[in-house]
């Protein structure tokens, strides 16, 4: 492998370390140990080599300026000495086989979790950039020392070519450490994700990366996931939050979801939590909480539009369109007096196409279908068959209406009974 | 969910425990409520551990010598709850799997070829656990070619179309079919007199014969697969460090249970096969010579003890394999995915169950040196994840504060040293 000096060459990690060092006489230095990268670049550019001195205990490190080929061995000009102390690592940098090589990764286009077996790297010029992560098993076979071997074998056995698989390094979000959870490039990455495959991840994790996953996300991401994981997962992820933080996220979810994490912490520390939300959003949360988990009241949420029948129709889309960012649903509106007396029911298709000087009290449908507090999940989901609704208010004795149970709430419940 | 505001807010449990189920919060029950929430690991992974080869050497083993080999398993007691403490704590403190951490702290080359040696003894074990249900189904008089392919069938199914949460309730009701071993035991009229002086008066005999079986006893006991086994569970339940005291109550209760079982099928054979001079070679040797001599009854509940016993391994052997093999890799590895989403997991798993199966039917298949080199690689392979496990267990990175204290690894080393000294000694003695 010859390297003429404006050439590109692709190498990969596993066969940069434990290469020979030689100065330009042909000296021996050391071996390599580790490459350091400044991780903030799209594709990071090794920066320094960590090697093992010849005769040396420790390892050392030096400037990656000093390569001048990087061939059978890594050839140094001026004589490698060491620059620094082999554990300072700078902000931004990373040590490539310490922290990535055999790890676990975060595949954020394909949203999987998955191990690197390989790292490949390109040679322009005289830099050196990371562009691709192996998760392969060609990867992991020349690893092992028999790419060769298992090449031939499946061309011969299978009539198979094995190819690499690469993940291109800007869609790779490292997990083994904090620190790089914190990086900004990350939590761009991480928030590419649908908030469903994301928390699928979170979910996947150990303990200790799931923390320090979750708290890495922004508020609204966080909030986000955290509606789409496990329950259990849920609560351990909120214990390990402190109360405001966890206020914070809390109050980014639709107040049925906040109820029921809220309902599965252990007293005290919901208590806490509730303490440090915004006034309106935990009066709301507390009332849910009063109600059985399975039944209507329990299903609900409280974040859902009222308009008296009164309002014009041009009045209740300017009503949506102001309030409806903290709306769990705007599928249809629910007209109702004073008292909250629940008397007919708007849909969005019927707003939207109604004559904006229409009365909603003219245009409502009141055969209202509604069901009360505490009807069992069962009753509620025929409800949604037969009448092929997206959403159902629920009410209690007098009518009042209470909230409204979103198709996706019962889905959750009726799940698990569908063989998902 | 929400919860109804009742007067004690549950508890949340680990992440297979059950959910919303109340606890009491005081004392003695409080205790006892979160044991039996948390435990399972320990218990399932001790049980699995007297499959059919198990049962086999326990059966030789008593009625080959006697009682004279019973008081071992009092150091294999000890030294299996050495090994699975440190298994349990791994993984309610690192959160990770063995085969991860082996795989992040050893590098690929190494977990490569340890993962290839794993399979090869665990599919052996898949092979000895199908001939033991063949065997003890043709003592209830059903042909082999009818009860392995439906037991092979059976287990694929209960874990490829079954959830986890069904898996492991099936599985813990099944370690209760251990009992009928104990049952056996008490059926004989043992004498408590002479079994107490055997175990106050330890005796070795330096014959090739009584060493070959006393490795045997500690080799089938404390095998390779079961700490990836344990400690992967333990994360599976999602245990805290809090938690961990259960964990280790269960580790140390599931350690005791399976040399209670390995006693009573020694006594058992012993008092029976033994006195009256039978040679045997096998599990259904030993069930059937005890019908003449014990009652037909007696019979009836080693067959079913093995079959229970062979059926339960073969489902979770093959798991765990799969299971570990793919962590080590990083394949989508869950029997919450389907087939498509984890293929290298559910193939490997289907590949044991089939290969297992399908040898037992090969009339002329020669089971003796199959199970004789999966036990020899089973022998190379414990020292070698025993000492990766030293390490591991002793790395402050991984463990925090949770390192061994300097009498655990000297209790660990002793252990590891008479293994490889028993397993070096096993295959030696076997090729000349």
């Amino acid at each position: 492998m010859a390297v003429s000096p404006n050439s590109q060459v692709f190498l990969f990690l596993s066969q940069i370390l434990g290469k020979r060092i030689v100065d330009s006489a042909g000296r021996v230095q050391g071996k390599v140990l580790d490459l350091v990268v400044a991780v903030a670049d799209l594709y990071p550019p090794v920066t320094a080599i960590l090697y093992l001195p010849e005769r040396a205990k420790s390892p050392a490190r030096f400037s990656w300026n000093k390569v001048t080929h990087i061939a059978g061995q890594v050839v140094v000009s001026p004589p490698a000495s060491a620059d620094a102390p082999s554990g300072n690592l700078g902000e931004g940098e990373l040590l490539l086989k310490e922290s990535l090589l055999d790890k676990q990764i975060v595949d954020t286009h394909g949203a999987k979790i998955l191990r690197v077996n390989d790292l490949h790297l390109l040679k322009v010029n005289h830099n050196l950039f990371l562009i691709h992560v192996d998760v392969g098993f060609r990867g992991l076979m020349r690893r092992v020392g028999l790419e060769k071997a298992a090449d031939k074998f499946f061309q011969w056995f299978f009539d198979y070519h094995l190819t690499d698989h690469f993940i291109p390094w800007r869609f790779v979000q490292p997990l083994s450490s904090p620190a790089l959870l914190r990086l900004r490039v990350a939590q761009d990455r991480l928030s590419l994700l649908h908030p469903a495959d994301l928390a699928d991840i979170i979910e996947e994790l150990d303990i200790h990366k799931r923390t320090a996953v979750f708290q890495s996300l922004d508020v609204e991401t966080a909030a986000e996931a955290l509606e789409e994981t496990d329950p259990k997962i849920q609560v351990r992820l909120i214990e390990n939050l402190n109360p405001a933080k966890a206020s914070d996220i809390i109050e980014e979810m639709s107040p049925s979801e906040a109820a029921d994490i809220l309902g599965d912490l252990p007293k005290e520390k919901a208590e806490g939590i509730l303490k440090e939300m915004e006034k309106g959003i935990a009066e709301d949360v507390k009332e849910l909480l009063e109600h059985p988990e399975e039944k209507a009241g329990g299903l609900m949420t409280t974040a859902f539009p009222t308009l008296p029948p009164q309002a014009t129709a041009r009045e209740a889309m300017e009503f949506l369109r102001h309030e409806g960012e903290n709306l769990d649903l705007i599928d249809y509106l629910y007209v109702a007096d004073a008292e909250e007396h629940l008397l007919g029911v708007v849909s969005l298709r019927d707003l939207l196409l109604a004559s904006p000087q229409t009365v909603l009290g003219d245009m409502m449908d009141v055969r209202v279908v509604a069901v009360r507090l505490e009807e069992e999940k069962e009753e509620i989901a025929d409800r949604f068959a037969k009448y092929g609704l997206k959403a159902i208010p629920v009410v209690d004795e007098e009518n009042h209406v209470k909230g409204v149970i979103p198709f996706k709430s019962l889905l959750e419940v009726v799940a698990p009974q569908l063989g998902k | 969910m929400v919860s109804n505001g009742s007067s004690t807010p549950p508890i949340p449990l680990g992440t297979s425990g059950e959910r919303g189920k109340e606890i009491p919060r005081k004392g003695f029950w409080k205790t006892l409520a979160v044991f039996f929430a948390l435990f399972g690991p320990g218990i399932i992974t001790s049980n699995v551990d007297n499959d059919a080869g198990g049962i086999t050497t326990y059966s030789l083993a008593g009625s080959e010598f006697g009682l004279s080999l019973l008081w071992t398993l009092i150091p294999i007691t000890l030294a299996l709850i050495v090994i699975q403490e440190m298994c349990a704590r791994m993984g309610v403190v690192s959160g990770k799997g063995l085969s991860d951490l082996i795989r992040e702290r050893f590098g690929a080359r190494a977990t490569f070829y340890l993962m290839i040696a794993l399979f090869l003894t665990n599919l052996g074990n898949a092979v000895s656990n199908f001939a033991g249900v063949a065997a003890s189904m043709e003592i209830f008089g059903v042909s082999k070619y009818l009860s392995v392919p439906l037991s092979a069938f059976f287990v694929w199914w209960l874990v490829v179309k079954g959830s986890y949460k069904s898996v492991e309730k099936a599985f813990l009701v099944a370690c209760l079919f251990y009992i009928s071993y104990i049952v056996s035991g008490f059926m004989v009229n043992p004498d408590w007199g002479e079994i107490t002086a055997q175990f106050l008066n330890p005796t070795v005999e330096f014959t090739p014969q009584y060493l070959t079986l006393a490795v045997g006893v500690v080799g089938t006991t404390i095998a390779p697969w079961m700490q990836f086994y344990l400690q992967s569970s333990v994360v599976d339940k999602g245990l805290k460090p809090d938690d961990y005291q259960y964990a280790r109550m269960d580790v140390v209760f599931g350690s005791i249970i399976v040399n209670i079982v390995a006693f009573f099928i020694i006594l058992l054979c012993a008092v029976t096969i033994h006195q009256a001079g039978i040679q045997i070679e096998t599990a259904k040797d030993a069930a059937l010579a005890l019908a003449p001599l014990a009652g037909k009854y007696c019979t009836w509940l080693f067959a079913f003890g093995l079959l229970n016993a062979s059926l339960f391994a073969a489902s979770i052997l093959p798991l765990s394999t799969a299971y570990t093999i793919c962590e080590a890799f990083g394949w989508e590895s869950s029997v919450n995915r389907k087939f498509a989403e984890a293929p290298q997991f559910y193939g490997l798993y289907s590949i044991m169950i089939i290969l297992g199966a399908v040898v037992i039917l090969f009339p002329d298949v020669p089971l003796i040196p199959i199970m004789f080199y999966s036990q020899v690689i089973n022998g190379v392979l414990l020292p070698v994840i025993l000492t990766f496990m030293l390490i591991l267990v002793n790395d402050r990175r991984i463990m925090g504060k949770f390192t061994n204290g300097w009498a655990l690894n000297l209790i660990s080393l002793i252990t590891i040293a008479v293994l490889i000294f028993l397993s070096g000694a096993m295959i030696i003695t076997a090729i000349l």
